[in-house]
Parts: structure tokens; sequence; C-alpha cells
């Protein structure tokens, strides 16, 4: 069946969804560990189920009987949660990572791998919960495609029924009648197949003003006839009994066509599905309307005062437009770090199991938002100071009673919104780090000399551990060893704009402090030249570029203005701005003056010439630069050339802004 | 004995209309409040079989009022009372625990047709 379409347009469906169920599925064992519910068993078994419907639609039989060996297990944990330990966590677990190879498999398009002997574990373990009087009936072979209905759930569904109503044509709001009567039906059982969908319903478009919905419910028909009758202005045009699907015993369906199976009242809310890349050409789309929009103002100067007036209206608006456009995709851009957080406490006990540690890991502020690409950039670092927290932090249990420490150590991984950054800090109550010992071996290798490693303070001290190659540990672990190690962490932290920091206390643990930029750290940039120097200029806080003589500027109150469209803006020189040399100039010649935003308004920057545009990589500023006001970072031209970025926004302070003239 | 009926709107004009008509229809309207926080305080003290709701109010709008007496009386009856282009606010009362909607201007007809319908009376 499975070969008569082509299911290859579904491939990356599938493998975001299955990895999605997949993820949750390994997350929330984890979490159970801590206590079983019904309800928590209830969703492990519907990722289990969900992930068998997928790949039973794709025609993945080995993936179909290995999920469907996860669901039976779950099943009969449902039925005696207590049984859940242990083994059937660290069973379950293995058997996620195997489905996961299956995913990466399919994507991947290679042969599945064999996992006769794991299914043959879960087996053998879901017949040893069983409560003994019914014997397990046989199993069905590993790699034979398997059927939903077997066997026993079937009769405990409840029954379904094919409810089909009428919102009267006269119905001020259609769609809220229907939408009512859906959520009243709702209120009885499960909804499935909405026909229309639910969407069309709210929307009030209703083909003869009818509607159709599956009610999956254990109340009488004359019960459900009673509620539809109780919604004015609808009418019951047929009740009928339809066969009870195959499950999902959750009110959710993975088959089908209904985009809108669920319950009215656990909606999500609505999202789609977008590239990344698509969202990163949405950007150079929004960033390109910003330079079209200044060259439309640029035409506009050789119009006549009336029809220029009227034009840079126009502008105006349409550049306050294109930056609420640019605004609006930077945040579509936003992603929770907890798509990076959401796997640790998996990886946290897969690392502490096998080094023997006993870990607690605090997660908090999994909710902040950062740019996607930071968090795709960020994934594999925190990972890696998380197992460098578990593995050389952390004691092993032993060790930390002699030292008076609980046995069991904490790491906290937590996440802070600071103005316009996100702090990510790891935090472990481990061991701390040896500065004497990392200065010894930096020495050792020839980084630093003696002298200079006394003198070293010990904040930057500690990062002669980020140093590649430098590592205070006894030896190299297969987990903190392998991958990436503490140099690619800082340069990868680095790349997206961030700053590393790590504060420790010998004995008492470690800090590493991530100091990131919310956004993406690409910008547009109008090159400017003041005198050899070159400037970079964030465009999306240019207004307009004025070519004109000093001698030209009117004064307001002393101070010389520029006039720009329908207003005047007070002009300054760069050079005086930056508190850097500026050359002699001749009052007379025409000489390019930036408009700028910054956040008191307007200003005009008079500088020697206009280089051209440029998109490049913001990197952040290191000390000391960091501590010079005004620039907002750095970045390295297509010719190798250094450049610094102004930091426009916050340009003009009353006490450092002379006037044209003045410098 | 007739219903008893709370009427909430920030409208006195429109708190007059809807009272009429339930007079007409045979109901009694028991209390009226102005916004939301009234409402809340109202629906507290009177206990009446049937509240109509304006969505709009100051203070505290329709949605939130009805969630805070749903919260107190998991069974009070709310109806709220919409304008038209305010579908995806009823919607949003719905989910919070509104049974049913009439929308403004009322009509007698209409307005008595959801109220009997939710009161279980025809």
């Amino acid at each position: 069946m499975a070969a008569q379409w082509d299911t290859s347009r579904y491939l990356s469906l599938f493998v975001s969804e299955a990895t999605e169920h997949l993820d949750a599925l390994g997350k929330e064992l984890v979490r159970l560990e801590g206590g079983v519910t019904p309800e928590a068993i209830d969703s492990l078994f519907r990722h289990a189920h969900s992930v068998k419907g997928m790949a039973g639609s794709m025609g993945y039989d080995p993936t179909t009987a290995l999920a469907h060996s996860v669901e039976d297990l779950f099943e009969r944990v449902r039925s005696a949660p207590a049984r859940f330990d242990r083994a059937v966590a660290d069973l379950v677990l293995q058997a996620v990572d195997a489905l996961g190879g299956h995913v990466k498999a399919a994507n991947e398009r290679k042969p599945f791998p064999d996992n006769t002997a794991l299914i043959a574990q879960l087996k053998e373990l879901t017949q040893s919960l069983r409560p003994g009087t019914t014997p397990l009936p046989s199993a069905p072979p590993a790699n034979a495609p398997l059927l939903e209905t077997a066997g026993g759930p079937e009769s405990e569904l409840p029954p379904r029924w094919l409810v089909t109503l009428r919102v009267a044509t006269h119905s001020a709001q259609p769609g809220v009648r229907g939408f009512l009567a859906y959520k009243r039906l709702a209120s009885l059982g499960n909804l499935f197949r909405c026909t229309p969908s639910l969407d069309e319903v709210k929307a009030g478009r209703l083909p003869g003003g009818t509607f159709a919905v599956e009610l999956e419910s254990t109340e009488p028909e004359a019960a459900v006839a009673k509620t539809v009758s109780q919604v004015a202005d609808v009418e019951l045009v047929s009740l009928t009994r339809v066969a009870s699907a195959p499950p999902p015993p959750a009110p959710e369906e993975t088959k089908g066509t209904e985009p809108e199976p669920r319950v009215v009242g656990q909606e999500p809310p609505r999202t789609v599905r977008v590239r990344t890349e698509l969202l990163d050409e949405f950007l150079d789309l929004a960033g390109e309307l910003m330079l079209a929009t200044a060259g439309v103002r640029e035409v506009g100067r050789s119009l006549q005062e009336e029809l220029r007036g009227r034009l840079n209206e126009t502008t105006d608006r349409l550049h306050g437009l294109v930056r609420g456009l640019h605004d609006k995709v930077m945040k579509a851009r936003m992603t929770p770090v907890s798509v990076i957080t959401d796997r640790l406490p998996r990886a946290a006990r897969d690392i502490a199991r096998r080094r023997g540690r006993e870990i607690e890991l605090i997660l908090s502020g999994s909710e902040v938002e950062l740019d996607r690409a930071i968090v795709d950039e960020l994934s594999d670092p925190v990972l890696h100071l998380l197992r460098n927290a578990i593995d050389h932090g952390v004691e092993p249990p032993e060790e930390r009673r002699m030292r008076g420490k609980p046995p069991r150590g904490t790491v906290k991984l937590s996440v802070k919104r600071a103005s316009d950054r996100v702090l990510l800090e790891v935090e472990d109550d481990g061991r701390g780090m040896d500065v004497e010992r990392l200065k010894a071996l930096a020495v050792e290798r020839g980084l630093l000399t003696a002298e200079a490693a006394r003198d070293l303070p010990e904040r930057e001290a500690l990062m002669l551990s980020t140093a590649p190659g430098l590592s205070t540990a006894a030896s190299v672990t297969d987990i903190s060893g392998r991958g990436v190690g503490m140099d690619a962490v800082k340069k990868a932290v680095e790349a997206v704009g961030g700053t590393l920091e790590i504060t420790s206390r010998r004995g008492l643990g470690t800090t590493f402090r991530l100091s990131l930029p919310l956004t993406v750290a690409m910008v547009n940039l109008l090159l400017v030249g003041l005198g050899d120097d070159v400037y970079g200029l964030p465009i999306a806080k240019v207004a307009g570029v004025v070519e004109t003589t000093r001698a030209s500027l009117a004064h307001s109150r002393d101070v010389p203005v520029l006039q720009f469209g329908a207003s005047v803006v007070p002009a300054r020189e760069l050079s005086a701005v930056l508190e850097v040399p500026g050359r002699p100039h001749d009052v007379a010649a025409v000489s390019p003056f930036v408009v700028v935003d910054t956040d008191d308004g307007r200003v005009a920057l008079a500088v020697d010439a206009l280089l051209g545009q440029e998109e490049v990589v913001l990197k952040a500023l290191t000390r000391p630069l960091d501590q010079v006001p005004g620039l907002a970072g750095v970045t390295v031209l297509g010719n190798g050339r250094p450049v610094f970025i102004l930091d426009v926004a916050r340009l003009e302070r009353p006490n450092r802004l002379p006037a044209v003239g003045e410098a | 004995m007739s219903k008893r009926v709370l009427v909430v709107d920030d409208s006195v004009f429109m708190r007059d209309i809807i009272k009429d008509i339930f007079a007409a229809g045979g109901f009694s309207v028991v209390g009226e409040a102005g916004n939301g926080v009234e409402a809340v305080e109202k629906y507290k003290e009177l206990k009446p079989d049937l509240v109509t709701m304006d969505l709009v109010m100051p203070y505290r709008n329709g949605i939130d009022a009805t969630r805070e007496i749903l919260r107190g009386d998991a069974k009070a009856l709310v109806v709220m009372c919409s304008a038209l282009g305010q579908e995806t606010m009823v919607m949003e009362a719905i989910e919070a625990g509104a049974v049913d909607f009439i929308v403004k201007p009322p009509r007698a007809e209409d307005v008595l047709a959801v109220v009997k319908k939710v009161l279980g009376e025809s």
C-alpha cells in the first residue's frame, strides 16, 4: 500500500515531526523518574503512537515495529504505573535513541538499523509487567507490517458518533454559532474530523450552513441530541453511530486530511513552520527595501521643492513601514532557548550515569528567546559546558561526602534577559578550577612566560582553560573530550557576537557566563570615510544622506542645522563625535552628511566620503575596546580591513557633541 | 417563578433595551452592572439564573468578568452580548465558559430564543 503513493515529499515533515515526538518522549521520560502519573504515561504513549502512525504511513516497517513495541510497553505501564522504574526508563530511552537512528536513516535514505534484539527486550519487559493472568498474544515478527487493530483496546473505546449540524441562515454570526455548537459537543467527549475544518467553521464558511464532526463519547444518544438542541440557531441534521477508528485513545489524530482534529480548549497557538532560510531571505529583502527607500529619497532631491516635500513625507512613512517590517521579521526569527535546553536533562542523566556522578540539573529561563541563528550555534557549546560541569566539575559522590558536600551535585543552567543581551549561565557546585595549575600548564606549553603567569589576574587565568589544547583534566574522558572543547565553545560564542566569562572558586564550583546578543549579528552598513579611517553606520539607523557645503548650513540657536525633508536636524562633525582628529575642510566644498536616528533624535553627521554599503557580521569588541563609548562592534570587510561599527542609537551625548565648526 | 437575570453593559441605553426585552419576555431583571468589576460583585450578591455580558467595558472586560464569575460558580450561565465584528472576542468568551451569545443591536425574539434555549425552557 505504501508503495502506491510517493512518500518522499512527506519525508522532511516526517523527520521534523518524528524528531519532535522523540525529543519530547526522551524529555518526559527523564522527568518521569521523579514520579509517575497516569497523564504522564498517556503522554508518552501518545508520542510513541504518533511516531508509529507516521512511520506506518511512510511505509517504514522496521520503525513501525519498534515504535509499536514501545507503545505496547507504555500500554502495559499505564495499567501498572508503579512498575515504571529505572529499568523501564533505560530500555525505553534506548529505544528512543534507536528510533532517532531510524529517523536519521530515513532522512539520509539509508537502510534502517536492525533492532531485533531491542524489540525482543521490549517485548520481554512488557510481558514481565503483565499482571500474570492472560498469556501474551503471539508477537508478530519484527519486520512484518503491523496492523493497528491489535485486538484489545477496540472494545474499550467509547462509541463514536457522526454529528451533522446546520446553522440557521438568519444567524447573525454563523461562525460563532458553529463554534459554540462544536464547543458544546467537545464537553461530551473527544472530537475528530471536523468537516469543514474548525477554522472554516469559525470563519462561518459552512457549505449550506452545515458542518459535521465525529464525537467519541460515552454519553447516550439522547444526551448528545439534547446538548445540540440547547444551542440556539443550530439544528441537528443527523446523528449516526460510526465505526470507532483504530486507536488513538487520545484526542489526537495524525492520519486523515483534517488540519484541525483537536479538541477545542486545548488548541495550541496557531503556528506554521517556516524554513530558517526563508526568514533569512525575508530579512535580506527587508534590508533591500530599506536601501531602495533611501534611493527614492535620493531621487527626490532633484525634484522641485513642493514635490520633494510631498515625496519626502511619503518616503518617511515608507521608511517607517519598512523598518516595522524588518523588526517583525527579526521577531519571527526569535526562538526560545528551550530548543537547546529541552534535551539537556536527558543528556545530563546519561553523562552522570556514565561517569558515576549524581547530579541534579536545574533549568530556568528556558522560555527566553534568542535569534534562531544564535540558538542553533549554541547547541553544541551549551552541551559541552554541561558535560564539562558534570565530568570535571562535580566530584564523585564519595569524594563529595568526604568534603562535606551533599553526594548529589547541582548543575544550574539559567537564562536571563538583561536589557539587550541574554545571559546564559552554567553553574556547578563541584571542585572548581585550579588556577595555579592552569597557569603552570600554560607556561609549560609556552603560552605564557613565568612572569606573565604570576601577574595574570585570576579572571584572565581562568580564560586560559579556553586556550586550544589546554586542559587541567587528568585524562581526556570519552564524554568531555569529544567533539567541541572549551576553545571551540569560546569561538562559537564569539562568532555570534557573544562573550564568555568564567568565575571559579576552589572547592566550591565554577560558573560559565555567556553574554549573548538578542539578535543575529548581521548588519547592513553604510561605510563612511573619515580621513584614512573607515567607519560603519548601521543602515537601519540611517535616514538618508544629503550632500551640501558646510557654508550653506542654516543655524538655529547657534547650532548648525541641515535641511532634511520637511524638517531640520542638527549637524555634527563625525570626527568630533568620535573624538578623533578631523582633517581641515573647506566650508565651500560639498561634503556628505549622513542623517541618522539616535535615541535622542535625528542628527546629521558630516563625513569625508561615502564608501558604499556592505552586509557584515558584527563582532563584539573585546577588552579594552568594549569600554569605548559609541562603538557597537567591529567587523572585517571583504578586503580584510577591520572597521568599527558605530553605536548610532547612543551616539548623541550632549556633552560630547560639539557642533560642526567647533572641532 | 420567573427567571432572574443580571444585565451587564457599560451603556445605560443598551441596558434599558435589554431590560425591556426581558420584562416583555416574562423575566425579572434583578440587577444591572456597568463594568466587569461590578458584574462580578453583583453576581456574587444576587446569584441570578442568567447573566447577559457586554464584551468591551471599563475596568474589567466581559471575558475576564465571565472567567471570574465561573471561577466562583462553575454552573453560572453567562450569555455574551457582541457586536458584529467581535466574533473573535465572542469565541474567546466561549472558550472562557460563556454558554451563548446575542448580537447587538438586540432583537427581542433572538434574545429570548437564545436565553430560553440556555435555560432549557424551549
